[in-house]
């Protein structure tokens, strides 16, 4: 009993250290997102307040391709870690 | 973390200042009423349906301007009131032939500029430049090859220069 005890929490300050690393990746992946898309999109001639639809939907694209990339990355980084532990 | 962060700069700066008696407005984000509103400007249908219902009023209100300027041949044969009647007949027909000329050409070169400037994904002069081509070509188009080329050129021309105006005050 004693162990159970002690072993569930050491799974849980696993659980805990691997959520809020998870919560880091996060975090940083949306300030990286925004900083990207903004110097991307975004002229620095600050002409009005609001966006205009050429802004809007170099937006939308650049959101949805960053996304994309980062959800593709780890699938292939994960293939090549398993290839080469494999060979 | 975008919605806290702003409003948490904004209130620590409106404390400041309100310290101050200066009056600084904490950064407000949009909300969904402000972001739907914006989205509906967005569309390319109604931003050309809205242009082309603004250029039929412009083509109206040019169409009684320069029909009431306009002055019968047969002016000393006519009654003040057969004049009056000439005279409002003219300023309709022209009115509704401006209107429809002018609509027609508000619709297209939003319409153009709207799907230019969404696929280019650039708010340029480049836009309004080929959706004034467009717009010149279409209105042209029953002249043969030599006209359209000739409106487009002078279409755009004329809409670059427009911006270009109207940017200056910006």
């Amino acid at each position: 009993m004693a162990a159970k005890g002690g072993a569930s929490n050491f799974e849980k300050e696993q659980m805990f250290g691997m959520a809020e690393k998870e919560m880091e990746y996060r975090v940083d992946l949306f300030n990286r997102l925004t900083q990207t898309c903004f110097e991307k999109c975004i002229e620095k001639r600050y002409k009005e307040a609001e966006l205009n639809m050429g802004e809007n939907s170099c937006i939308d694209r650049c959101v949805s391709k960053y996304w994309q990339v980062s959800l593709l990355i780890p699938f292939l980084f994960a293939d090549s870690i398993y290839a080469y532990s494999i060979a | 973390m975008a919605s806290t962060e702003p409003s948490a700069a904004g209130a620590g700066a409106g404390g400041e200042s309100s310290s101050q008696a200066a009056a600084v407005e904490p950064i407000r984000m949009p909300t969904a009423e402000e972001i739907k509103g914006q989205d509906i400007w967005n569309n390319c249908a109604v931003r050309s349906v809205v242009s082309g219902v603004m250029g039929g009023g412009l083509g109206v209100l040019m169409g009684l301007f320069f029909g009431a300027l306009d002055n019968p041949i047969m002016a000393e044969e006519m009654t003040a009131r057969q004049q009056i009647v000439y005279t409002a007949k003219q300023m309709g027909r022209r009115s509704i032939s401006n209107a429809k000329t002018f609509a027609v050409m508000g619709l297209i070169f939003s319409a153009a500029e709207c799907v230019v400037e969404k696929a280019r994904a650039k708010h340029d002069t480049t836009n309004t430049a080929v959706a004034g081509c467009v717009t010149g070509g279409a209105l042209a188009v029953k002249g043969g090859p030599k006209a359209t080329c000739i409106g487009c050129a002078g279409f755009a021309a004329f809409s670059v220069a427009i911006e270009k105006f109207f940017d200056r005050h910006t």
